[in-house]
């Protein structure tokens, strides 16, 4: 995922309002679906993304860059999610059907089945590297812990899930 | 290489994450010949392509949504700061824009937040914050008999007891009875002394009982009692903020209205403060008994029965940032995220009903302290003091309650006036030969011009005390202390009938150590001193120039500004600004004094008085506030001048 314009980061840290929009403009899809996946649900997503632009900008001026503007963003959203998580005791680990995606729905199902198979430690890692295609720097930055970690629960996640989806061919 | 490691390996790759020659290598080599690992790169891949089309569902835009709360955010106040009013006048505009936003704000945190199952989703319709200060304040006059019965939960008090679950009954009978009891229902897994309270108020006896805290299994008890107590007084205090929140609620500025939405089936409306503000709404904490410890920017979101404004449930979020993380790291609190609640206190019954008699009789005790407060009727006062008090059968609304002759006054009286909750105090002598105002007054008190005429001394009210006020008048010497608000309090100060005078020579001359302090008007200061005196533009809601003195330590005249909040102290304090022609700091004081940069200059923070100093141009500032931190001192100075007109 790209970070944004230097220049527009720097205008919104200065308390440039336009700038912030541009800022909300370019990222909130991502947000919210990196919202919707820890929560699995749509309103909750709605309101974690509202809460993690807002804090976002109340914490902007004390952004160092000592990591990508997208793995900061992305550790404050998940931060407010497990904040809403938390607070309304609902941590989700059955993957409920999405309403309203174009997939396959035999794909669909199949996903499902292996992202239950997985725990929330592996699942997370697996979908800010596979889902919104971070490095895995950048998903160390997010989740706080190391490389190495990343590098090693993706291996996991897919073995898990590849076991759990049976999508491994006989070998040949 | 065996499959595990390949495995690894290969995940890593198709992550696009470099890998060395050599493992790069090594990875082909084992891939030529190993059927199931090419097997998984193939069910990555597959993975991959079912995970990218899962992110398909429709995502909302949420942009102008985000951008309104983002607005309403960057409207509030920064920290406590923001700017002042123009002098002299106040205007509604400060006291509104962060109520709007607050509307926006507390419409979207609102509804993060999950209450109880009689709880209706707010609407976040227009209230503004002054209503509800009013309201509450108008109901404080209403109120003749209350009882209730609240449950408390408590989250962290310790490692061990993650938990606590107690109960708490409040009972009033107006004026002046009042009864609290906390039962503590909490399993302890070791050894423990219960948090069970009881406070007990009736009129001239105040009486408070709890165990002693402590680090040990067995607390003692301790017991306090106060006879010939003083009319409401402040050092053996009654908590009716659990009746009706007069003191939390005083400021409208500080206040945040959340929105409205239905509480024990009762339409109620939320209220936000900082905990430092909501303190009286939490007299069980100092009454005895271990309780867990609070930031004072911690939230406190209290549902207030919209009808009669009484308090129906109040709960404590946690304050976010770095300072509060230190904070709860030296308290060896756990990760508390900002949208749970720490402490709830909820009403499970409220009723108007008359307590039953017998409810606020006080134990019998062996031990009392004696405030030495001497109930007298009107007509015996001559004869004990020489003179007629001033006092009318009613003031400020208020019925004449009791009359007393306190111990220590100087021949004074003191008459109370009381009404529900609402009280004023009148005390009054006529022999005063102090250097000071007679009364808790101080000589730094804001002058106000009283309608009808005659001149008054005014303090905001703090955590300890009241809304004061006193006057100079020929022949005679009054205060006035109230929980009115600060109008009803100055209408009440001006029907008296009493002219008041400017304070005399012998008070407005003082000696501070080796300095002369000299009270004087902005005016008067800036005809006085060669330099321009400038007054800070961002200052803390509600603040503002309470009064000036010149001060000569023999270097030359300077001036001290004291500004202050004009409705209630929420634990600021006084800000001191002292400006004087200088070319150095004065010599350190203190070890704890650092260097830091005050608006573009080096100046020096000393933090165990909350002070900074700074020269700029010749000119020597010193700012202080007991309860302002270092960043809020800095925007303070750094706004010194802002607006040009120099106040």
């Amino acid at each position: 995922m790209n970070d944004p314009d230097p220049r527009t980061l720097t205008r919104a840290r200065e308390g440039d309002l336009g700038a912030f929009e541009d800022l909300v403009r370019q990222y909130q899809a991502d947000v919210w679906r990196f919202a919707y996946h820890f929560t699995r649900d749509r309103s909750l997503a709605d309101d974690v993304t509202q809460e993690a632009f807002l804090r976002a900008f109340r914490f902007l001026r004390g952004f160092r860059g000592d990591s990508k503007f997208t793995s900061w963003l992305f550790r404050i959203a998940r931060n407010c999610a497990m904040d809403q998580i938390k607070a309304r005791n609902v941590y989700v680990e059955r993957v409920t059907p999405i309403a309203g995606t174009t997939t396959d729905p035999q794909a669909r199902v199949e996903l499902h089945a292996a992202l239950d198979a997985v725990s929330s430690e592996h699942r997370e890692p697996f979908m800010l590297v596979e889902v919104f295609g971070l490095s895995y720097q950048e998903a160390a930055d997010v989740l706080g812990v190391r490389v190495g970690t990343i590098k090693s629960r993706m291996h996991r996640a897919r073995r898990a899930m590849m076991d759990a989806l049976a999508v491994e061919e006989e070998a040949q | 290489m065996n499959h595990e490691q390949a495995e690894r390996l290969l995940s890593a790759r198709i992550d696009g994450e470099r890998l060395s020659t050599r493992a790069s290598a090594s990875l082909e080599q084992h891939l030529e010949t190993c059927a199931e690992c090419r097997a998984f790169e193939r069910g990555a891949y597959r993975l991959r392509e079912a995970a990218r089309f899962e992110v398909a569902p429709a995502v909302p835009d949420l942009v102008d949504q985000v951008m309104t709360a983002v607005g309403a955010e960057a409207e509030r106040p920064r920290s406590r700061l923001r700017v002042v009013r123009p002098a002299g006048r106040r205007s509604i505009l400060p006291r509104l824009a962060p109520v709007a936003a607050a509307l926006v704000v507390g419409a979207l945190i609102g509804s993060l937040v999950v209450g109880g199952p009689w709880q209706r989703p707010e609407t976040g319709s227009a209230l503004a914050a002054t209503e509800v200060t009013e309201g509450v304040s108008a109901a404080a006059a209403r109120l003749d008999a209350y009882r209730a019965t609240f449950v408390i939960d408590e989250r962290h008090l310790s490692p061990e007891v993650p938990q606590r679950h107690l109960t708490m009954r409040v009972w009033f009978e107006a004026p002046e009875r009042f009864r609290l009891d906390v039962v503590d229902h909490t399993d302890y897994p070791m050894a423990a002394t219960p948090t069970d309270l009881k406070l007990l108020v009736d009129g001239s006896t105040w009486y408070a009982a709890g165990p002693a805290p402590c680090p040990t299994a067995t607390c003692p008890q301790r017991e306090s009692v106060v006879r010939n107590r003083l009319p409401f007084s402040t050092a053996a205090p009654t908590p009716t903020d659990l009746v009706l929140p007069i003191s939390t609620l005083a400021d409208a500025d500080r206040l945040t209205v959340l929105g409205r939405g239905t509480m024990l089936g009762r339409p109620a409306v939320r209220v936000e403060v900082p905990f430092e503000r909501a303190e009286p709404l939490f007299p069980f904490l100092s009454i005895g008994g271990d309780w867990r410890p609070f930031f004072p920017n911690d939230r406190v979101r209290i549902w207030l029965d919209e009808r009669n404004w009484f308090p129906l449930r109040w709960d404590v979020y946690p304050a976010t940032g770095a300072e509060r993380d230190a904070w709860a790291l030296r308290f060896g609190l756990p990760d508390e995220p900002s949208l749970r609640s720490v402490f709830s206190v909820r009403a499970l019954h409220v009723s108007l009903d008359t307590p039953d008699a017998g409810v606020f009789d006080i134990p019998a005790t062996n031990s009392s302290q004696d405030q030495g407060a001497r109930a007298v009727e009107l007509g015996d006062v001559r004869r004990a003091t020489g003179f007629e008090p001033v006092a009318p059968s009613m003031v400020g609304g208020l019925d004449r309650y009791r009359v007393v002759l306190p111990r220590d006054d100087a021949g004074g009286t003191l008459v109370a006036y009381a009404n529900g909750l609402a009280f004023l105090n009148l005390g009054e002598t006529r022999s005063w030969n102090g250097d000071a105002p007679f009364g808790p007054v101080g000589v730094q008190a804001e002058e106000i011009s009283l309608t009808g005429g005659g001149v008054a001394y005014y303090e905001p009210a703090s955590q300890d005390h009241g809304r004061r006020v006193a006057i100079h008048a020929a022949g005679t010497d009054l205060y006035l202390e109230s929980n009115l608000p600060r109008s009803e309090l100055l209408a009440a100060a001006a029907a008296l009938p009493v002219q008041g005078l400017p304070m005399p020579d012998a008070w407005t001359h003082r000696r501070v150590g080796a300095a002369t302090a000299e009270r004087a008007s902005l005016e008067t200061a800036r005809a006085s001193v060669p330099f321009p005196i400038e007054l800070p533009t961002a200052l803390p809601a509600g603040f503002g120039l309470a009064s000036v003195e010149l001060v000569d330590a023999g270097f030359g005249t300077g001036v001290t500004l004291y500004l202050r909040d004009e409705d209630a102290d929420a634990g600021i304090g006084t800000i001191r600004l002292h400006l004087e022609a200088a070319s150095a700091l004065p010599p350190a004081t203190s070890a704890a004094q650092s260097t830091v940069e005050v608006d573009g200059v080096q100046g020096r923070f000393t933090p165990d008085r909350s002070q900074l100093e700074w020269i700029d141009g010749g000119l020597y500032r010193s700012l202080d506030a007991p309860g302002l931190a270092l960043e809020e001192l800095l925007a303070i100075a750094a706004s010194i001048g802002g607006d040009g007109t120099g106040g």
